[in-house]
């Protein structure tokens, strides 16, 4: 009978590999590159992101000894990417940022929504209403154009689903500047999708 | 308590979401919503904004691209080994 070997966690490869186990840190990568790529595309461009995912790999290989199984392996190597895409984007001439504070609700004086509920509700079909490559590049764009601090903390929330409290340890900041700042963001990308379907924000 | 206005709901949505506001403001801003078609079209959508751009920006890894990487990770980590 063949008994099938738990696969071993990341901490444990973390270890193994430190220990200079190559076929360890080859299993972290091959674990982690897929995420580490599309988080890559996400913080970046798809142009950078080959060169961050390498970057993110490297550091992991040259850190794996100061790694301490105190935390959680996969919020450090979100970490060491998210500085990696940091350094990437600041190589880059940046472009004038269009703010996006236009996509925020609008509200009359007495603090009540303008918009109507159907105006209010049509965000929510923007994958159904627009094409699916329209809305890639659109996404792709928009996100960019988020301000740093919002951007590193939607992407990482939102986008690859880490809870508020690994955010919050990968970005070194508390649990309610996350949730301050996930908000911002998820605000003002609901105002460009209901935009970029016609409808004022 | 007082009466929740639209906006200030928007401002706690967030916290509402996440669990991490008081008992009271809670049932304030359930109560809101129950009677706000409005809000509760905004909530729909604002709770539809992350699945709509997560699945928009989903890349996945290029054969191509990987194989760099492996290239770029053998070498580099070759070099580094003998250095230390």
């Amino acid at each position: 009978m063949v008994v099938p070997t738990p696969e071993p966690s990341d901490e444990q490869l973390a270890a193994r590999a430190a220990a200079g186990d190559d076929s360890a840190f080859e299993a972290i990568v091959r674990r982690y590159q897929g995420r580490v790529f599309r988080l890559a595309c996400r913080l970046t461009t798809d142009t950078d992101a080959p060169d961050v995912l390498q970057d993110t790999f490297l550091q992991v290989y040259k850190h794996l000894a100061s790694f301490r199984g105190d935390s959680q392996f996969r919020t450090w190597l979100y970490r060491i990417a998210s500085n990696a895409a940091l350094m990437h984007r600041r190589a880059r001439a940046r472009r004038p940022a269009e703010p996006l504070d236009v996509f925020l609700p609008r509200f009359d004086t007495n603090g009540r929504h303008v918009a109507t509920p159907t105006e209010l509700q049509v965000a929510s079909r923007a994958d159904e209403l627009l094409d699916r490559k329209v809305l890639a590049a659109k996404a792709r764009d928009v996100v960019s154009r988020l301000p740093d601090l919002y951007r590193d903390a939607f992407v990482l929330r939102d986008l690859e689903e880490l809870s508020t409290e690994d955010v919050a340890q990968t970005l070194g900041v508390a649990p309610a500047t996350v949730r301050q700042r996930v908000h911002r963001a998820r605000l003002m990308l609901r105002g460009y999708l209901s935009d970029l379907v016609g409808v004022k924000p | 308590m007082n009466e929740i206005a639209c906006m200030s709901g928007v401002e706690l949505l967030m916290d509402y979401l996440e669990g991490v506001v008081p008992e009271d403001v809670r049932a304030g801003l359930d109560a809101h919503v129950a009677g706000c078609p409005r809000c509760a079209a905004f909530v729909a959508s604002y709770l539809a904004t992350p699945r709509i751009l997560r699945d928009a920006t989903a890349a996945t890894l290029p054969a191509d691209v990987e194989a760099s990487l492996r290239a770029f990770l053998r070498a580099r980590t070759t070099a580094f080994r003998s250095r230390h």
